[in-house]
């Protein structure tokens, strides 16, 4: 079914059929322990619905259970019978709140991969550490969305880690300020989406790990051919691998919220296994080749594409970044 | 078919034009095809079912994929 046939269905059955299953009353003929009834409407478990892709153009209705019972109750042959039998039925049991892994946590010393970000946005990803070409002065590498927040910021306004959305607040979670961007072009080609912050000198770094990869070996080389294999840490995924789909693509367009940009001579990189390359909240990341060597700056991606079908992922060439800010990297 | 670099660097704008006809064209990059290069280009959305998309611009190889749209991460 087409993608807003599968919302209003959504929402349809969420409202006249999920809706009583938790109410009060029908929690309270499930065998749950005495509890505050407020907590245990709120927390039985029952069926989740939600929208899912079926091929490369449809989409259907995911329905995950729960409760092993409920399976092949009344609940999901209704909802089958109102998809029309377009349905992916999946028991997921009971769901647990993950740990909070380390890269969207308070790093100290500062890691490569953690939440950063200008003190008004979400979060994005430390990329790595930098050394000025002119002063030998070391800063943060990151995206100019991320500590710059789209050209909106001023020099000096303060950095966090982690990023606002992960806890980051001022002043306790200040660690450097804004210190030197290259601006988003609304009427032209950007190659880059760059932005360093200075560290303060009370915090420490380490510039060389890459956590489940190894040690950060410097730059990478300029020609990156199709098929490399690569591999980043960020913010939101983690470490994850991939491989380059494309060099020197044009004409990639990008939607900002200043609005959408034209980028050239990007990377394009798709994600190994069944899993995306990244995700929100990565841009940032340093992209590393198999020899732990950085070859690109990750600041965009998209949902759908690659071999899996996970989407794909754009970066920068980390040549041309180091070039535009006139800073070599530290490892 | 393959091409070499130089040539798949050359056909880019031509290929830009044409396939700009087919859908929207969100990227236009070098890929890897045999033991040279082609052209791969990336559409928003998939262009009408009727229409058949060139294979080659210019004697260079062309691989399509619609990639939906792209934002900043």
């Amino acid at each position: 079914m087409k993608l807003d046939s599968a919302r209003d269905l959504k929402h349809q059955l969420t409202r006249t059929l999920l809706h009583p299953l938790t109410s009060g009353r029908e929690a309270l003929s499930l065998a749950l322990a005495a509890q505050p009834r407020s907590d245990a409407a709120g927390h039985h478990r029952t069926i989740a619905l939600g929208v899912a892709r079926k091929g490369r153009s449809g989409f259907h209705l995911a329905v995950r259970v729960q409760r092993r019972e409920l399976e092949n109750g009344d609940e999901v042959e209704r909802i089958r019978k109102r998809a029309k039998g377009e349905v992916d039925v999946r028991y997921v049991g009971r769901l647990v709140k993950r740990a909070t892994p380390w890269h969207q946590k308070e790093n100290r010393p500062l890691r490569v991969g953690g939440s950063v970000g200008h003190f008004r946005i979400t979060a994005g990803t430390l990329g790595c550490f930098v050394t000025s070409r002119s002063d030998g002065s070391t800063f943060i590498l990151s995206n100019n969305h991320v500590l710059a927040d789209e050209n909106r910021a001023d020099v000096g306004d303060a950095v966090l880690q982690p990023g606002a959305v992960d806890g980051g607040k001022r002043p306790g979670a200040t660690i450097g300020k804004l210190a030197r961007f290259i601006a988003l072009k609304k009427m032209a080609a950007n190659v880059v989406d760059c932005a360093l912050a200075s560290v303060d000198s009370s915090i420490s770094f380490n510039a060389s790990n890459l956590d489940g990869l190894g040690a950060f070996e410097g730059m990478g080389a300029a020609l990156l051919d199709p098929g490399t294999e690569v591999a980043k840490v960020g913010r939101t995924t983690g470490t994850t691998r991939g491989r380059v789909t494309a060099f020197e693509l044009d004409n990639l367009i990008v939607g900002f919220d200043i609005g959408s940009l034209r980028f050239d001579d990007q990377i394009e990189i798709e994600g190994a296994g069944d899993e995306p390359f990244s995700d929100g909240g990565d841009s940032g990341s340093v992209i590393v080749d198999a020899d732990r060597m950085a070859v690109g700056l990750l600041f965009a991606g998209g949902d759908v594409g690659g071999a899996n079908d996970r989407g794909l992922t754009y970066a920068n060439p980390m040549l041309s970044v180091i070039d535009a800010l006139d800073v070599d990297l530290l490892h | 078919m393959a091409a070499t670099l130089e040539q798949a660097r050359g056909a880019k704008d031509e290929a830009l034009k044409v396939f700009s006809r087919f859908a929207p064209v969100v990227g236009i990059g070098i890929a890897r095809v045999g033991d040279g290069y082609g052209l791969k280009i990336n559409l928003r959305e998939p262009p009408d079912g009727k229409l058949k998309l060139p294979e080659s611009v210019a004697g260079v190889p062309v691989r399509t994929e619609v990639v939906g749209a792209v934002r900043k991460r």
